[in-house]
């Protein structure tokens, strides 16, 4: 491999990691509050994926700026959900096998009604820019795959910064760390719940409408994407933004130079594979491992 | 009972239940305001329960508790905090990953409290010189003083009417001890209500002006601590002497 081919890999592992961490982070504020492993999440991105094709499609709206546009209607939606169906289970400190029904059989309804409203043809969302690349240097990089990772990073950024520096921001945190604590000093279980919820679901819809631009979709859209959240998620630990951003990186390396031993069309079985073997040998994690690391040095 | 000021506090007749299993078994106690009062008792009398249903936390089977006037036994522990009402819970519970100045900051949560954060946070520090030094460390590294300090400043956030402080002195070595009685004298001198409960029975004696005694879910002796330290059965079955 070449210097060129290196770097240029390298460079779509990276872009590739933006998109990711967008994915898995929802699930990951979801599963800090609530301790809920959402597996609706696919459905919620199938959701945002065609909402930004209706957008586009409608109204001619830039399909980048669609997708940022789902995030405030999912976000309503997420909280609905919350109130009317998720506020109903009973809290508990680990994934209960009825939060799980619930989350998988929402996946399902979500699902069917992407068949009753947009049918089973695949659609996608193709724009000028789909095919455009810049050039720096040697390596040519997909424009569009350049915005998305700049649109990834701000959200990332900006949902960083709500989380530190804001009353509401910091009461979530409070409550991901220790539930009682952040009850004792006044925080409103219920309504922070709601809104981690909405943001969780305004995430996959984002998530889903950025990547409704680069790939097409059908009504099953995201089920690809929802293991791979787990991966980077197990990799990354449930609970922390920095851990989301690492194990997406670490997933997005993995897919992008697997390319040169195994075909394409088996990228998803290396995501099943590391899974399997982040479970088997390292079940805490990246941290776990840097934690050990720090121990020794 | 002592009638010298208006109380604050009223606990009736309070049952608590976890589970099937009772705790409490009809505990009443009220604590004037300005004073320091002491509830003691040996381990799993009721102690931290009767705190916690105070706080919220834990739902009142039978009985009322009243702030003031004002009956509070079916608000939520976010209702309770709005009243200034703070408790500084047994083991600290700090938020590990967050600074020592996002830990105290928290303590003034609620919406009423946020204009007077940055004063308050300023008293804090003035008060715990320590935390003001390590405001940027994470809780979770903080020494068992420091953490304590980092509770008790959490409980001060929102210039509390009534801050109940629990084993506040677990676990620490002997200065720390004395250090953290040093700062409870200085908070009752500014004017803050304190509900007490402490291990070392003998301290919390001497720091308090009124006392209570919990055995298996009830109170079963009252009355001002001095009078309770000169008690012969507190003497024999709490102070170890014979
Ligand atoms: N979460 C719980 N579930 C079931 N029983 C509990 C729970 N918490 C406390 N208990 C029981 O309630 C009783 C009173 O406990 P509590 O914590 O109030 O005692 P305490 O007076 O604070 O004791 P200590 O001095 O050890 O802190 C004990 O018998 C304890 O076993
Ligand atoms: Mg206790």
């Amino acid at each position: 491999m070449t210097l060129v081919d290196f770097t240029s890999l390298m460079v779509s592992a990276l872009l590739l990691a933006g998109i990711y961490a967008v994915m898995s982070v929802g699930m990951t504020v979801i599963y800090g509050v609530m301790k809920i492993v959402n597996l609706a999440h696919a459905g919620f991105m199938m959701l945002g994926a065609y909402l930004a094709l209706e957008l586009f499609e409608r109204f001619q709206i830039d399909p980048i700026l669609a997708a940022f546009l789902t995030f405030p209607v999912m976000f309503l939606l997420g909280g609905a959900v919350h109130w009317v169906l998720v506020r109903r289970l009973p809290h508990a400190d680990e994934p209960t096998l009825p939060s799980l029904l619930l989350m998988f059989g929402l996946w399902l309804v979500l699902q069917n009604l992407g068949y009753l409203i947009w049918g089973n043809t695949d659609r996608s969302i193709f724009t000028p820019r789909t095919l455009s690349v810049v050039n720096v240097g040697p390596i040519a990089i997909s424009t569009l795959r350049l915005v998305v990772f700049i649109a990834a990073l701000v959200c990332l950024g900006l949902l960083e910064a709500w989380l530190h520096y804001t009353w509401f921001g910091r009461s979530v945190r409070a409550l991901i760390q220790n539930r009682y604590a952040a009850l004792i000093t006044g925080v409103h279980e219920d309504r922070t719940a709601g809104i981690a919820f909405g943001l969780g679901i305004g995430f996959a819809g984002l998530a889903g409408g950025l990547l409704g631009s680069l790939y097409s979709f059908d009504p099953d859209f995201g089920r690809a994407f929802l293991i791979r959240a787990f991966v980077i998620i197990v990799l990354g630990g449930l609970d922390s933004i920095s851990g989301v951003a690492i194990g997406a990186l670490v997933l997005a390396l993995v897919e992008t130079f697997s390319i040169i031993f195994v075909p394409a069309g088996y990228q998803l079985a290396i995501s099943f594979a590391l899974l399997a073997l982040v479970l088997i040998v390292l079940p805490g994690g990246i941290a776990s491992l840097l934690a050990k690391a720090r121990r020794l040095a | 009972m002592n009638h010298l000021s208006p109380t604050l506090l009223r606990i009736q007749n309070l049952e608590v239940c976890y589970g099937p299993v009772q705790v409490l078994w009809g505990v009443s106690l009220s604590v004037n305001q300005g004073q320091v009062a002491c509830l003691i008792g040996s381990n799993g009398a009721g102690k931290t329960t009767t705190l916690n249903a105070v706080a919220g936390m834990l739902k009142a089977k039978a009985g009322k508790i009243f702030l003031k006037e004002e009956e509070l036994t079916a608000q939520p522990p976010r209702e309770r905090v709005k009243r200034r009402i703070t408790l500084v819970p047994e083991g600290r519970q700090l938020w590990p990953k967050m600074s020592v100045e996002e830990n105290l900051l928290m303590g003034a949560f609620s919406p009423g409290f946020r204009k007077n954060a940055d004063a308050n946070l300023a008293r804090v520090y003035e008060m715990f010189p320590r935390l003001k030094e390590r405001r940027t460390q994470l809780a979770g590294t903080l020494s068992g003083g420091e953490q304590q300090m980092c509770a008790i400043g959490r409980g001060l956030m929102p210039d509390p009417e009534l801050l109940m402080l629990d084993e506040p002195t677990l676990g620490l070595a002997p200065k720390a001890v004395d250090e953290i009685f040093e700062f409870v004298r200085n908070i009752r001198s500014q004017g803050v209500t304190v509900l007490l409960v402490a291990q070392n029975v003998n301290y919390a004696l001497e720091f308090s002006e009124y006392a209570y005694l919990i055995e298996t879910g009830k109170i079963t002796l009252e009355g001002p601590s001095a009078v309770l330290l000169s008690n012969q059965y507190v003497q024999e079955a709490y102070l170890g002497s014979a």
